[in-house]
C-alpha cells in the first residue's frame, strides 16, 4: 500500500480517459486506496489494431497488449484493477458490495450512464448513505447542454480562452492539448477532498457534480470579471497586457526558442545590460508596450546569434525571467527536476511525471506501476468484502469477472 | 471550519478561494507585491478573493503572529530564499504549504521565472501554436491557478488525515505533471510531440472550422466517424476508402478538411451546434467572454455569484466549479437541447 495522508480513503474508479484517471491518480499518490473498477474490454481487445497514439511500455505490446498502452498506463500508478462486467446483474450486485464499505465513487460517463446501470447517485447510497459519488459529466447532470457529447477540445473554446489564444484577432487557436481535462482533473481532487471533509463533519455522503465546461469556465473567471469591468481584451500573440517585453524568439537552431519576460522595470534594465541593441534602460512599460514590435525585433536580432543554453544563462545571471521552449528529451535532462527526483522510472524504466507536492510521509519509493486488468480482483474481493476463494471462482465462471478482455 | 492564512501570488489567491468558497475562513495578506497579472488589479481581487479578510502587511513578526493562530499557511513566493524570509520553517501552524516556480530545493531554486517561462521549460509551449512559426504560450493564470489546486489538495488531504506537514510546491513540477502523453509518447514510442495549429493531430477530423458566424471546434474520434458523417449529411463517406479508418484520414487529413469546411462554412454556429446534438459528436463553438457570461446552460446551472464593487455593477463572478447535492438532481432534470 502507498503511504498517505489519504490511507484510510477507499475510492472506486470508474473513470477512463483523462481528466478523471489523472484526478485518481493524484488521489492515489496521496496514499488513498484507489480500486479500478474496469469492463472486461475497457482497455481494448485482445489484439491491438495498431500502435497506440504514444506506443506501448516497453516499445512492444507483447501478449498483453492491452496492459502496456503508455498513454493508458501512465495514469494508473498506485491503483489496483478489478475487472467486473457492471451491465450482469451479479456485477452489479458485486460492485454494490464494494461502494458499501468505500468512500467514494467516481466517474465520467455522460449524465445518464450511471442511472442507465441503474448505479445512479440513490442506488449507490442505498448501499452506503456515507458514499460520495463524484460525476463529471462534459457539461453536469443538469441544464440545457446535459446530453452534449464533450471533449476537452470542444469544451475549450466554450470557455473564452480561443477568444484570447491565438496570432491576431483573425487567427484564433485552440491549445490543441485538451487543456479542460487536466484543469478538470484537479477540481475534482478538490472536490473530493472537500466532500470527505464536509462529511467528517455532517456525517453524511453527497453527489459531488463536476462539470469538464464549467470547471474550464470558472478558470477564465478573472477574465469574465475584467470584460464586465470594461477590458476589451484582444487575441494578441505571446504579448502580455502587463508585461514588455515579453514574447518568444528564435535562437540559434533549427526550432528552437526562449521566452523573454521582463515583469518590471528591473527586469527591462537588467535585459538592456545583456543586449547592447536595447539602448534605453529608462523606458517606462508603456513606452515598451508602445514600441513593442521594434523592441522585439531587437531582442531577437540577438537571441539569433546565440543558442538557447547561453541565452538562459546569461539572463537568469541578472535575473531576468527566461525559459527554453523545450521538447521533451530536453524536459526529462532538467537538471533541477532531476535534482529533485521528479521524474519516476517506474514501468519499465520509463520516466513518469511525478507528484508535485512533496511534503513527509508520502514519496515514490512504494509507489507500484499500473496494474493489469483485474489483477487484484482476488485480493480486493477477499480484503474488502470477506468473499472465499470458492466465491470468488463462482464468479470468473459465471464472467462476472475478468483478468483478460473476452476472447 | 478551518482558519487558513494566504501570502503572496496568484497560486495562494487561487488556494485561498477554494478554501473561502468551500466555507472556510481566510485572511489574507496583502504584501503591496503583485506580479503582473492578465487583468486588472479589481478583477483578479473579485474573482479572487471575494469572501477573505485583508491584512496589508509586510511585516514578519506580524505574519509570524497571524500564522500562529492558522491551520493552514500557504506561502506563494518569488523563490525558495524568499520563503525563508518569512521564517516558514520556524511557523508552528499544523499545515504549512510553499509554493515557488522551482520548489524549495535543488540547484535552480532561487532562480526567477513567469508562468510563461515555466510552460515553456515544462513543455507545454512547444505543443502550441503553428509549425511553421512561433510557439504560442497559454494567456492567463493556468500555472498559477492548477499550483494552487495542488496546494489545496495537499493541506485538505493533511487534515483529513490529521497530519502536521510542511508542503513544497514547485510550480514548473506542477505543469510537467499535468502533461499528456508527451514523455510516454518520447519514451515509449520515440515521438517528440510538436505544434500542429489547430489541429489534434493525431484523431482526424479534430480542428477548427469557420462557419458563417464565426469558428467551432470538432473533435472526432474514431468511434464517432458514423454521427460525424451523418453530421455532414455526406453518406457516401462512409465508403469512402480515403476516410474509412483514422489512420487513412490521418493520411487524407487536408481532403477531409477540405470537405469538413464546405459543410461548415454554410452554417452559422448554431446551426452546427444543433446538427451536432442531433448526431451526438463532440463540438463547440468559439465563444467571447460575453457569450460565455450569457451562456444559458451556466445561467440554468447558477455558474454565477454577484460580487459589488464599490461604485460598480454587479458583476457575475464563477462559483468554484463543483456541486454538492444531499439528492440527486437527475430526478428534476431540466430540458435538454437534444
Amino acid at each position: 500500500m502507498v503511504a498517505g495522508p489519504l490511507k484510510n480513503v477507499r475510492i472506486l474508479d470508474l473513470t477512463h480517459v483523462w481528466a478523471g484517471p489523472l484526478a485518481t491518480r493524484i488521489l492515489a499518490d496521496l496514499g488513498a486506496q484507489v480500486v479500478k473498477v474496469e469492463a472486461p474490454m475497457s482497455r481494448g481487445p485482445n489484439v491491438y489494431p495498431g500502435m497506440p497514439i504514444a506506443g506501448f511500455i516497453g516499445g512492444h505490446g507483447g501478449n498483453e497488449p492491452y496492459n502496456k498502452n503508455a498513454a493508458f498506463v501512465k495514469l494508473q500508478r498506485n491503483k489496483k484493477s478489478v475487472a467486473i462486467d457492471l451491465k450482469s446483474d451479479m456485477g452489479r450486485r458485486t460492485f454494490l458490495n464494494l461502494v458499501a464499505v468505500a468512500d467514494v465513487v467516481i466517474e465520467n460517463f455522460s449524465a445518464r450512464a450511471m442511472s442507465g446501470l441503474g448505479l445512479d447517485y440513490k442506488r449507490l447510497r442505498k448501499a452506503n448513505p456515507r458514499i460520495i459519488h463524484v460525476a463529471m459529466p462534459g457539461f453536469g447532470l443538469t441544464g440545457p447542454y446535459r446530453d452534449r457529447v464533450a471533449f476537452g477540445p470542444t469544451v475549450e473554446p466554450m470557455s473564452g480562452l480561443t477568444h484570447v489564444m491565438g496570432y491576431s484577432q483573425s487567427e484564433p487557436r485552440s491549445t490543441a492539448i485538451a487543456l479542460p481535462d487536466p484543469i478538470a482533473a484537479m477540481h475534482s481532487v478538490c472536490a473530493v477532498l472537500a466532500s470527505l471533509r464536509r462529511r467528517d463533519e455532517t456525517g453524511e455522503g453527497s453527489l459531488v457534480e463536476l462539470s469538464l465546461h464549467e470547471s474550464a469556465v470558472s478558470s477564465n473567471g478573472a477574465w469574465l470579471v475584467d470584460h464586465q469591468l470594461g477590458a476589451e481584451l484582444a487575441r494578441a500573440g505571446n504579448a502580455h497586457p502587463a508585461m514588455a517585453p515579453h514574447g518568444i524568439y528564435r535562437c540559434r537552431g533549427e526550432d528552437q526558442w526562449v521566452v523573454i519576460a521582463c515583469r518590471n522595470d528591473d527586469d527591462w534594465r537588467a535585459l538592456c545590460g545583456c543586449i547592447d541593441l536595447l539602448d534605453d534602460s529608462g523606458l517606462s512599460l508603456l513606452e515598451r508596450q508602445e514600441k513593442r514590435q521594434e523592441i522585439d525585433q531587437d531582442i531577437e536580432n540577438w537571441t539569433l546569434l546565440h543558442d538557447h543554453g547561453d541565452i538562459e544563462k546569461r539572463l537568469q545571471d541578472r535575473n531576468v525571467p527566461v525559459g527554453h521552449v523545450r521538447r521533451t528529451p530536453d524536459m526529462l535532462a532538467d537538471e533541477q527536476v532531476q535534482a529533485r527526483g521528479f521524474f519516476v522510472p517506474l514501468e519499465e524504466r520509463t520516466p513518469m511525471p511525478g507528484n508535485p507536492i512533496k511534503m513527509q510521509g508520502i514519496s515514490s519509493h512504494d509507489w507500484t506501476p499500473c496494474p493489469r486488468l483485474g489483477n487484484d480482483n482476488r485480493k480486493v474481493l477477499s480484503e474488502w468484502l470477506g468473499m472465499s476463494e470458492e466465491q470468488i471462482r463462482s464468479l470468473y465462471e459465471e464472467r462476472t469477472i475478468f483478468d483478460h478482455p473476452p476472447r | 471550519m478551518d482558519r487558513i492564512v494566504e501570502i503572496g501570488g496568484y497560486a495562494a489567491g487561487y488556494c485561498g478561494r477554494l478554501f473561502a468558497q468551500t466555507g472556510h475562513k481566510v485572511a489574507r495578506v496583502e504584501t503591496g507585491v503583485q506580479d503582473p497579472a492578465y487583468v486588472s488589479q479589481d478583477a483578479m481581487s473579485a474573482f479572487l478573493h471575494a469572501g477573505k479578510q485583508i491584512v496589508a502587511t509586510n511585516s514578519v513578526t506580524l505574519v509570524g503572529q497571524l500564522v500562529e493562530k492558522a491551520d493552514i499557511v500557504v506561502v506563494d513566493a518569488d523563490c525558495a530564499d524568499a520563503i525563508d524570509d518569512w521564517r516558514f520553517d520556524e511557523w508552528q501552524s499544523t499545515v504549512k504549504v510553499a509554493i515557488t516556480p522551482f520548489g524549495r530545493t535543488g540547484p535552480q531554486r532561487n532562480r526567477q521565472a513567469t508562468p510563461s517561462t515555466l510552460l515553456a521549460m515544462g513543455g507545454f509551449t512547444f505543443l502550441m501554436g503553428d509549425p511553421d512559426r512561433e510557439p504560442l504560450t497559454l494567456p492567463g493564470h493556468f500555472v498559477e491557478f492548477q499550483a494552487g489546486a495542488f496546494a489545496f489538495s495537499a493541506a485538505q488531504a493533511c487534515r483529513l488525515g490529521s497530519m502536521s506537514n510542511s508542503i513544497d510546491i514547485s510550480k514548473l513540477e506542477v505543469v510537467m505533471a499535468l502533461s499528456q502523453f508527451t514523455t510516454v509518447m518520447w519514451h515509449c514510442a520515440n515521438i517528440v510531440r510538436s505544434r500542429h495549429g489547430n489541429d489534434f493531430w493525431s484523431v482526424v477530423p479534430t480542428n477548427m472550422f469557420r462557419c458563417k458566424d464565426g469558428w467551432v471546434y470538432i473533435n472526432i474520434v474514431p468511434g464517432f466517424w458514423d454521427p460525424f458523417v451523418a453530421f455532414l449529411d455526406l453518406p457516401e463517406l462512409v465508403l469512402d476508402e480515403r476516410f474509412i479508418t483514422n489512420t487513412r484520414r490521418m493520411r487524407n487529413r487536408e481532403a477531409l478538411h477540405e470537405v469538413t469546411q464546405r459543410v461548415l462554412c454554410s452554417l452559422t454556429r448554431d446551426e452546427a451546434q444543433m446538427r451536432a446534438v442531433e448526431c451526438r459528436i463532440p463540438l463547440g463553438s468559439i465563444l467571447t467572454f460575453e457569450e460565455v457570461l450569457d451562456d444559458k446552460h451556466l445561467a440554468a446551472r447558477e455558474m454565477w455569484s454577484e460580487c459589488l464593487l464599490e461604485g460598480e455593477k454587479a458583476l457575475k463572478v464563477p462559483r468554484i466549479p463543483w456541486l454538492i447535492h444531499d439528492f440527486s438532481p437527475t430526478a428534476d432534470m431540466s430540458e435538454g437541447d437534444s
